[in-house]
This record gives structure tokens, C-alpha cells and sequence, in this order.
């Protein structure tokens, strides 16, 4: 059979589906919802890199002498700007302890008798922190507001301590090179600032083509077979092939429809900026979906009925789904996580969405992800089809 | 001399260790329309889904229309035209969609397509539906389309499984002078039934297959001979106080061939031996049966030659209800799919 003939039954297929979907009104809402959903629930469950603010703090003064009340003044001060913390007094540690127990306060700050006593005798002044770690998010964002706060007041007194001792050697000093002599210029490879979606945003697109043509594949193929309208098809003269590519190609334009709207979503709703090149993000997508098509495949051709399908596929889709780099940085998880992120496609593909959507990647830059999605597409593509085709005339 | 237009050679289908087509082999002429009778699950839709390149055949070959079934299965579907089991059809499509979209699957030139899908809503009366969804259709609406759907490529070939399924009389005869009307232009029909008298009616040839395989295959009429001949009596018996256990009783001569209750009071018997009716009699008088009438079945019908040569056991009885006979008469009433 030749190809313009397996091209044009693979068009007639995808039309046909395209226009059962356009009838099914479920069908449509859901696919509008889905991205939508998504994208609002990682939204708003997920750290947006802005910190938290007005976390209740305590404070315990077991000193009251006037070091230790500058010292509060100070932080006061300090926070005054950015509000990261709220401070209440309580008399005693304990007291703080249950309050923190209670969960009113995040952590308290104490300051031990003789703070006053060190810090005029030139000792250094502790003080101790006590945070409550149940909660690691708060307790990360206090211990970053904490040593920024304390630093910026070291900053300040090491100053005062400079100029003080520069005028009673009577040397001119600039207090800052003295305390900071290296400054750091940090430059980021993408202008503005960035937020959470801008690293969400490139992964989830491609997850949800996946998702949507994993999860389809065996549902389309195994409705129509128990619907006895495969039959109908596969009594035609036309090739098994053309069922597989229309109904892939039906897929990937619901899936692209579900980009579409993610990005929209993205951009206008949560300020993601997009450098590269859309043309070739979309090339992407498509060969994102061309290297797992083949387990989707795979799993309908082995469990013939499309309840036990969709278990197969779902079963695979969740690891890949969080190890795929999608939510959190694979950098971040342990090795072992790190090496089965290795063998999942969705890795290599939402690494070069991201690397071309905000780093303007080319396709030069992106090369070993493409050279490598198209290996595992033709691997899993040649144990499909054949398991496909026998498991269509069992 | 006529041609064949199907031979199947010791066609076999194996589902696991199950053989549901076992050693199968026939001819059915060109213009043929040819009948296949049988019990449920004897294997009659397996060896049409094979015939149709659904299914792989286990063993053995078949021609269709003169080429090779695996060999050359996309020759054998350019000229055959499939009626299956369960209706081949959208449901969200309308009646031209879904003819449209099967006609394309053939490469049927754009203009000549529309000309055949308004020339074949018109031969079922079904023009004013043309852009109606499916699944608004009655059963026999709905079946009127498929049976169209199968006929748009001009086959050479029609395989129809159980066309008349679930469709009142009027859509069945409509049906049935489709089914003739097209053999006369020279398709060749390969038709499954459980309606006895539709396949005496239609039927050339019919084979009666049961557990895979041929029990009979004759013409109608030679059939029908079979069984009447030799010293087989069939005939009719009204019982005023027909019960269960005095069925039963009957049933267990070993004379009885066949017993079929047909309502309250009346059953049909076929019988073997020469004095077959005295001792039934004896048998129904002992048990205290009150005999109203007796008729004598001058000919015996086809279904009289189904239940001989298929036995009196009811097949799958798990998932068919039985009907009311006493014994399956194996139409009974189910329900088409969609
Ligand atoms: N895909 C399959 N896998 C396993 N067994 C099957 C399959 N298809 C059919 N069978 C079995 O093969 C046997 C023959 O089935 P088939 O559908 O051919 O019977 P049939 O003669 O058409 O019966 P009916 O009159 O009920 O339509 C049945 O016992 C059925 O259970
Ligand atoms: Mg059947």
C-alpha cells in the first residue's frame, strides 16, 4: 500500500475524531478544564519564590539590659521595611515553647541574661533562635529572613565599629570595602524577574500532551473495538498504520489546543515571559509526543480492553509524571530518583521545552534531547505496531 | 461452470486451547446467497470475522473472491462489504457522516460518493434522515444505514451476521428484499440467522454448523428431505393438562428426536421407529395426560432439521435466556448492540 494512500485514510481518521470530539460536549469542556485546573492548582499550592509574610514571631528579653533592647529596637527597625515578621513578647521561654506548641508563633527569639554585659566587654553577643521545623516550608523562609536580618544588623554595627576606629586613628576608611571587599554581580540568564511558572510552565505543556495522547490512545483504540466500529475500518482496504497516525494526530490536536491554552493561561494570568522561539517549542511537543506514543501503544496492544489499558498507562504515567523534572528540579532529587529520570523521555523533553522557551535555545543547543526522543520513539514504535497489528486480528 | 466465490480449506481458529472454527472447509458459488445456521457459540461469527480479515486464521486458507485471505488481505477487502454482529457506526456522526466517512476509507471519487450515499438512502427510504445523528435512529433505522454502509463500495461479496436481529417484521422484510435485490444484481451474500424461515426463504445453500463444525449443508429443500425421510414422523400434540414433569417424561423416550413446546397445551415432536407415535401416546395416557387433538406435520421444517442435527442441549446457557420452548429454539429475542 503506498503512502499518499496511508496519508490520506491517516486525514479521513483524524477528521472523523476530530468531529466526534466537536459533538461531545463533555469532552470539549473537559479539555478546556484540564489545563486549566492544572495550572491554577500548582499555581497556588507551590511557592511563587515570593517569601511569605508577617510570620508571627516571639521574642524573650531575659537580659533588659540596654544592648539587648537595642538590639530589638533594631530588628524592629529592620523588619519595619519588609514585614517578614510580626513579634510578640512573653515573659518566659516556656511560655514561647507552648505558644509554638500551639502553633500561634513560628519561632521565637531569646536573649540570654549578660547580652547587655557582652556585648560592652567586646565578647560576642549569642542569642539563640528556637524555630519550629514541623512545618519546613515556614522554618526554611524564617532561617533565610533570619540570617539576612542579622546579617544587615552586623553589617550596620561592623560600620559603626569602622568608623569609630578609623577616626580614632584619625585614617580615612570607607567602612564598606573594609568589611566587603568582594561584591558579587549576579547576572541571570533570563532578564526580570522570574517566578515558579516560568519553570512550570514549559514541563507542565509537554505533560499534558503526554497525558493527553497516553491516556487517549487506549481509550479511542479500545472504544471503537468495542463498539464493533473497528471493524468497519479494518475491513476496508486500509492499513493499520492510518488507524494509529489519525488517531495520534486527533490527539496531538487536542493536545496542542491544551498548550495553547496553558500558555495563554501562563502569560496572562501568572506573568510568565517566553523568549524562544514558539515554532520550535510546537516542533518539540510533537516530537515529545511521537517518543511515548509507542508505550501508549504498547499498552492497549497488550491488555486488549480499555479498563485494564488505562491502568497500564496511568501506572506509567505517574512515575514519569514526577520524575520527568516537570515539578521539581531533577538536581535535587536523590541519585537513584536521578538515574530512573534517565530513562523517562518526558525528562529529555520538558529539559528542551524549558531550555527554549526561556533561554531561547536553538535547535542546535537542544540536539542531545532531540537525537535521544526520537530514539526511544522509534524503539517503542517497533515493538508497537507489530504488537498492535497482531493484537488487532487476534 | 460457476465460479467460487469463496473456498475455505480446513480453516481453523483457535481462542487459546478453545477451537471455535474447527477443520472448516466449503465452497460458496458466485451469486450465490448461502446460509449459515447454528447453535450460539458454534462459531459462525469467528468464521465471518476470519472470512473478513478481522481475525487471523489459526490454520488452514480460504480464497475470497480469488485471493488469498492472508496473503492478500487488502485485495479480499477491496471486494467484500462486512454486516457485523454489532452495528458499524458513529453514533455522534450523522447517517451521511458516517457513510461519507466509510466511503473515503474506499478512495471512492468525492462526486460519485455523494451520488451513491443518495442512491442508497433512497433504495431504504432514509433520504429525509440524511443529516439526522445516529444515535436519534430507531434499531431498525439505525440497522437500515449499516446495512447501506456495507454496500457502498459495491462488494462483491456481502457477509451479514444476524441482519434481521432485533427489528420488527416490516423492517426485517424490507431488509430481507434488500438482501435479494442486491443478489440479483450479482453480490454474492453470506448470511448467519437464528430465524429458521429466513433462511429458507433467502437461502441457496445452508449450512448448519454446531461446535465449529459442519453438521449439514444442502439446499433447503434436500435438507428438509433429510429428515422426513427414512421412518422420522413429525407431528403436533395438544395436551389440555400439559405439565413440566409429563414433558420430561416424553422428552426421555428414547423414540423422541426432538420436543419443542409451543405454547400452554401444544408441543411438536419429531420422532424415530416405527410404532414412535403409539408409545408416546401410551406414554402421555399413563401420566394421566388428557390428548385434545393430534396433527400430523406433513413436511418438516427447517428448524425440525436444526434440531436434529444439532442436538436438544442449549448452548452457552450462562449468557442466553432460554426461550419459552422447552427446548432453545435459539432465536431467542437479544438485544443488538447500540
Ligand atoms: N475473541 C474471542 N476470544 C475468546 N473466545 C472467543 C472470542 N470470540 C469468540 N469466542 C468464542 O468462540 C465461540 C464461537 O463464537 P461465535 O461468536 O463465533 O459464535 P456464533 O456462532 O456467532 O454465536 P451466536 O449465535 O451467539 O452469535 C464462542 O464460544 C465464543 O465464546
Ligand atoms: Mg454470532
Amino acid at each position: 500500500m503506498d503512502v499518499t494512500k496511508i496519508l490520506k485514510d491517516s486525514y479521513h481518521v483524524m477528521a472523523k475524531d476530530l468531529l466526534e470530539l466537536k459533538r461531545n460536549r463533555m469532552s470539549l469542556a473537559a479539555l478546556f478544564l484540564m489545563p486549566l485546573l492544572f495550572l491554577v492548582m500548582f499555581g497556588f499550592i507551590f511557592p511563587t519564590g515570593t517569601t511569605q509574610q508577617h510570620m508571627p514571631m516571639g521574642l524573650v528579653n531575659l537580659d533588659q539590659g540596654q544592648g539587648s533592647n537595642e538590639f530589638i529596637a533594631q530588628l524592629e527597625v529592620m523588619n519595619k521595611n519588609t514585614s517578614f515578621m510580626d513579634f510578640q513578647s512573653y515573659s518566659s521561654v516556656d511560655d514561647a515553647k507552648t505558644a509554638i506548641n500551639k502553633g500561634r508563633i513560628y519561632g521565637v527569639f531569646i536573649i540570654p541574661p549578660g547580652f547587655s554585659e557582652n556585648i560592652t566587654n567586646g565578647k560576642s553577643a549569642d542569642f539563640t533562635v528556637y524555630i519550629d521545623n514541623s512545618n519546613p516550608q515556614s522554618a526554611m523562609q524564617i532561617q533565610q529572613v533570619l540570617s539576612t536580618t542579622v546579617s544587615g544588623m552586623n553589617n550596620m554595627k561592623a560600620e559603626a565599629n569602622v568608623v569609630q576606629l578609623g577616626s580614632e586613628t584619625n585614617q580615612p576608611v570607607n567602612p564598606q570595602t573594609m568589611i566587603f571587599p568582594y561584591i558579587p554581580n549576579v547576572q541571570t540568564t533570563i532578564p526580570g524577574e522570574t517566578n515558579y511558572f516560568n519553570f512550570l510552565a514549559p514541563g507542565l505543556m509537554i505533560m499534558i500532551v503526554m497525558m493527553s495522547v497516553m491516556t487517549g490512545i487506549p481509550e479511542a483504540i479500545s472504544k471503537e473495538k468495542e463498539m464493533g466500529t473497528f471493524d468497519g475500518m479494518l475491513s476496508a482496504p486500509i492499513s493499520q498504520l492510518s488507524v494509529i497516525i489519525g488517531k495520534t494526530a486527533a490527539l496531538c490536536t487536542r493536545g496542542f489546543i491544551q498548550c495553547i491554552i496553558i500558555l495563554a493561561i501562563a502569560i496572562f494570568l501568572f506573568g510568565v515571559t517566553i523568549q524562544g522561539n514558539i515554532l520550535l517549542a510546537f516542533f518539540m511537543l510533537l516530537l515529545g509526543i511521537f517518543s511515548f506514543i509507542g508505550i501508549g501503544i504498547m499498552a492497549i496492544s497488550m491488555s486488549g480492553d480499555q479498563a485494564s489499558g488505562t491502568m497500564i498507562v496511568n501506572l506509567l504515567m505517574f512515575p514519569m509524571m514526577f520524575l520527568g523534572g516537570i515539578f521539581y528540579p531533577i538536581q535535587q532529587m536523590p541519585w537513584f530518583m536521578q538515574a530512573i529520570s534517565q530513562v523517562i523521555p518526558l525528562t529529555y523533553a520538558a529539559d528542551a521545552m524549558r531550555k527554549i522557551m526561556l533561554l531561547n535555545a536553538g535547535i542546535g543547543d537542544v540536539m542531545t534531547q532531540i537525537l535521544i526522543l526520537v530514539a526511544f520513539g522509534v524503539v517503542t514504535m517497533t515493538i508497537a505496531v507489530p504488537l498492535f497489528r497482531k493484537s488487532m486480528t487476534r | 461452470m460457476t465460479k467460487n466465490a469463496i473456498e475455505i480449506h480446513k480453516l481453523t481458529k483457535k481462542f487459546g486451547n478453545f477451537t471455535a472454527v474447527d477443520n472448516l472447509s466449503l465452497n460458496v458459488k458466485e451469486g450465490e446467497i448461502f446460509g449459515f445456521l447454528g447453535p450460539n457459540g458454534a462459531g459462525k461469527s469467528t468464521t465471518i470475522r476470519v472470512l473478513c480479515t478481522l481475525a487471523q486464521p489459526t490454520s488452514g486458507y480460504a480464497k475470497i473472491a480469488g485471493f488469498d485471505l492472508v496473503k492478500e488481505s487488502d485485495r479480499v477487502r477491496e471486494n467484500i462489504g462486512l454486516v457485523a454482529e454489532k452495528m458499524i457506526m458513529y453514533d455522534r456522526l450523522t447517517a451521511a457522516e458516517n457513510l461519507r466517512f466509510f466511503g473515503k476509507l474506499y478512495d471512492i471519487p468525492k462526486q460519485k460518493l455523494e451520488g451513491r450515499i443518495d442512491e442508497l438512502l433512497e433504495l431504504v427510504d432514509m433520504q429525509k434522515w440524511k443529516d439526522t445523528q445516529i444515535s436519534k435512529f430507531s434499531t431498525g433505522m439505525k440497522q437500515r444505514i449499516n446495512v447501506i454502509r456495507a454496500l457502498l463500495p459495491e462488494p462483491k461479496i456481502l457477509f451479514m451476521d444476524e441482519p434481521t436481529l432485533g427489528l420488527d417484521p416490516q423492517t426485517t422484510f424490507s431488509i430481507r428484499d434488500i438482501i435479494r435485490d442486491i443478489n440479483k444484481s450479482g453480490v454474492t451474500v453470506i448470511l448467519t440467522t437464528h430465524a429458521m424461515s429466513e433462511a429458507e426463504a433467502l437461502s441457496d445453500r445452508v449450512a448448519i454448523i454446531d461446535h465449529g463444525k459442519i453438521a449439514a449443508l444442502d439446499t433447503p429443500e434436500n435438507l428438509k428431505k433429510l429428515v422426513s425421510s427414512s421412518d422420522n414422523t413429525v407431528f403436533g400434540i395438544k395436551i389440555t393438562n400439559l405439565t413440566s414433569e409429563l414433558i420430561e417424561k416424553i422428552d426421555a423416550l428414547d423414540c423422541v428426536t426432538t420436543l419443542a413446546q409451543q405454547d400452554h397445551h401444544n408441543l411438536k415432536i419429531s420422532a424415530n421407529g416405527t410404532n414412535a407415535m403409539d408409545r408416546i401416546i401410551d406414554t402421555i395416557r399413563q401420566e394421566g395426560g388428557s390428548i385434545a387433538s393430534i396433527t400430523n406435520s406433513t413436511e418438516s421444517t427447517l428448524e425440525d432439521v436444526f434440531l436434529a442435527v444439532t442436538g436438544k442441549q442449549m448452548r452457552d446457557e450462562a449468557s442466553e435466556k432460554a426461550s419459552p420452548a422447552h427446548h432453545g429454539h435459539g432465536n431467542a429475542p437479544k438485544a443488538r448492540v447500540r
